[in-house]
């Protein structure tokens, strides 16, 4: 193995038997061997193989059940991999968690000693670090308390401070970034760096794929125990996000169908008398909604965003062509609809809005077509999730005749660097 | 993986913690360690002194004999109860970290054994209160068979608590066969008093042996003879080799299992 290699991973896969029944008594076990054998297999770890450098901050993110965690308790020597080998080039902190063996009875010295004992200081090492370990937690007068008088922010401050003084070349985090204070967390980061600076390997499990990219310098993009992409953290990050919003449209469009099939299937399922007058009741409140529809001059049945193909789509990069469609009704006979459509994202800012009679637009066409449609060009759009507002009016935009408060959603994501609402381009001078 | 050189120091401070918090927040505090196996032998000497009258049955010194055999009873029943439990309680220790599982099981029969060393006051006390100094052959090998008590109990808890881990019913068990071995031992009563051939069976129980042995040897200064303490021996190294064998087959998935 090269010598500036920390860890490589060869060809690692993992099979977990989950019972159908878990087995926990020996009855039980007496009794299952004359059964068949009931276990699904689950393959948490399938053929993965990667290395990582020495003094590199690297980032493995992951859905739940994604394989991540496996993968770092493989490393660390908590599980043994069913195939494949694990190299490892300097000592590895074996730890995944912060404050492992900590005792709410006990003071945070003995605890300090305790933690760091468990992660393998002898007692001198520990005495001569004690003092930069509790300086670093900034729990000086704290420190001859008990524990369980701490708050769960001293308590992660001092666990960490044991955790970075632990002194190992090569350091695994299961998702210890999540606590702390912003104060605290910039601290570690700093202490991170530093890590760095030394030649030290950090390597962070986290589904947060901002600390990914704010923090690594390369990651691994794992799914249902395979490597999808492995690279920059910016890359992957974005990958990962992206493969959460394919997720999220396939589970929009699940659900749809889902529906149409609930409704279909609807009427055969019913049985009994209290069925039967349910099924009344919803009937007759069907009508009173469809009388109540008749009485507007027009409504918004439909919200729809498309691509420059004209493709339904629910994702969307910055700089994408967007095009939004509003179908509607005519309940009344009517000379002139206008129409106005509002973007905004998610926490609720006003991002766009444009109307057709500002705009001075012939609307007639629509009323043939029964929808109105506006194309974005290059949406200048950061990475959110978006909605829109809609209404249908008369000749004023005061009355309107329908609105839509809030549509389903569409998402944007992009690669830049930069921060804020939206994108604009700019080049440094 | 090379990530432990402390494995003493990790051992002493396991133990250290596991025995100052065992009795912590209680009143009497370490005298419960104390006082448990004080408040066996206050009832049994009660029950088999004075009701039954074993005193006249020709038993010398029938209160320490019987304080002595509680007392490294209870060190093996507590070492080995917490050493099955060991890693299941620690199961933290097992999953979040890679520390080697069997410095857990030491640490967890170590404290028991701190115990038994806060008892052996007890009894030095008790000789005293008598006027009563065992032969110095005597005390030394009381030293040689509480290290045995030792390793017996340390090769159980390497077997089961790997075990235990997947069958919670394996304590329950223990429970019940430690009441049981506890009067299959001669404690409460001396090993003359059974059968000749029932002597050699019982005897065949390395607690037993041990138990039988040091009363003999502190009151009366009789020791055992040779083939007997090579069979005691043998069976001693072949249920630790046992234990050992066991634990290494286990403990690689044992983190799975939690």
């Amino acid at each position: 193995m090269e010598k500036d290699i920390a860890i490589k991973v060869e060809n690692v896969s993992k099979t977990f038997r989950i019972p159908h029944e878990k087995i926990s008594s020996l009855r039980g076990a007496a009794v299952n061997v004359f059964k068949k054998k009931s276990y699904e297999e689950f393959q948490a770890l399938d053929d993965v193989s990667f290395e990582v450098k020495k003094g590199e901050f690297f980032g493995i993110i992951g859905r739940n059940g994604s394989g991540k965690s496996t993968l770092l308790k493989i490393l660390a020597g908590i599980y043994q991999p069913d195939h494949g080998k694990v190299y490892i080039q300097g000592l590895i902190s074996p730890f995944l968690e912060l404050g492992i063996g900590f005792n709410p009875e006990l003071s945070g010295r003995d605890n300090v000693y305790l933690n760091a004992t468990v992660l393998g200081l002898t007692k001198k090492q520990i005495n001569a670090k004690f003092d930069s370990i509790v300086a670093f937690s900034e729990l000086e007068r704290f420190i001859d308390q008990k524990l369980k008088n701490y708050s769960s922010g001293m308590q992660v401050r001092l666990a960490f401070s044991v955790a970075i003084h632990a002194n190992r070349e090569i350091l695994l985090m299961d998702e210890v970034l999540a606590v702390g204070d912003t104060n605290f967390q910039s601290k570690c980061l700093t202490e991170f760096n530093h890590y760095k600076e030394m030649g030290k390997t950090v390597i962070l499990v986290t589904h947060d794929v901002g600390v990914v990219q704010r923090y690594c310098d390369r990651a691994m993009l794992l799914r249902n125990g395979k490597i999808m992409k492995i690279g920059k953290a910016e890359e992957v990050g974005n990958e990962y996000i992206y493969q959460n919003m394919s997720d999220e449209e396939r589970r929009m469009r699940d659900e749809e169908k889902q529906k149409i099939t609930n409704a279909e299937k609807g009427p055969d399922n019913t049985k009994g008398m209290e069925l039967e007058t349910e099924k009344k009741v919803i009937e007759w409140e069907k009508i009173k909604q469809e009388d109540e529809k008749r009485n507007k001059i027009a409504e918004i049945t439909k919200v729809e965003f498309l691509d420059k193909d004209g493709n339904k789509k629910n994702v969307f990069k910055t700089g994408d062509d967007l095009s939004v469609r509003i179908y509607f009704n005519k309940n009344k006979p009517v000379e002139n609809l206008n129409f106005g459509i509002a973007i905004f994202n998610q926490e609720k800012n006003y991002i766009f809005g444009v109307n057709t009679i500002l705009d001075k637009v012939d609307t007639k066409k629509y009323l043939e077509k029964g929808y109105c449609q506006v194309d974005y060009n290059n949406i200048p759009l950061k990475t959110n999730t978006y909605f829109i507002k809609s209404g249908v009016f008369g000749d004023t935009d005061t009355i309107a005749y329908d609105f839509i408060h809030k549509s389903e959603s569409f998402n944007v994501f992009s690669d830049d660097k930069n921060q804020g609402l939206i994108e604009i381009n700019y080049s440094w001078n | 993986m090379k990530s432990h050189e402390n494995y003493k120091e990790l051992i002493w401070v396991l133990a250290k913690t596991d025995f100052k918090l065992r009795y912590h927040g209680s009143v009497l505090g370490y005298a419960w360690a104390l006082l448990k196996p004080l408040l066996m032998f206050a009832i049994l000497n009660f029950v088999f002194s004075y009701l039954f009258n074993s005193r006249g049955n020709g038993i010398p010194h029938y209160s320490l004999q019987l304080l002595t055999g509680i007392i490294i009873f209870n060190f093996f029943s507590e070492g080995t109860m917490a050493g099955m439990a060991s890693l299941l309680s620690k199961s933290q220790l097992v999953t979040k970290i890679y520390v080697p599982r069997w410095t857990i099981i030491v640490a967890s029969t170590i404290n028991s054994a701190l115990i038994f060393l806060m008892n052996l006051i007890v009894i030095a006390f008790f000789f005293a209160l008598s006027r009563f100094m065992p032969s110095l052959e005597a005390l030394l090998l009381f030293v040689i068979f509480s290290l045995f008590t030792y390793i017996i109990i340390l090769a159980f808890a390497l077997l089961t608590a790997p075990l235990y881990v997947k069958f919670r019913d394996l304590s329950m068990i223990w429970e019940v066969l430690i009441t049981l071995l506890f009067y299959a031992t001669p404690i409460v009563y001396s090993l003359q008093m059974m059968p000749a051939n029932i002597q050699k069976i019982m005897l065949l129980n390395p607690m037993a042996f041990i138990i039988h042995f040091t009363k003999e040897g502190l009151i009366n200064n009789h020791f055992a003879d040779f083939w007997k303490t090579v069979t005691f021996v043998i069976t001693v190294i072949v249920a630790f080799g046992l234990g050992v064998f066991s634990y290494s087959k286990l403990s690689p998935r044992i983190a799975e299992e939690i």
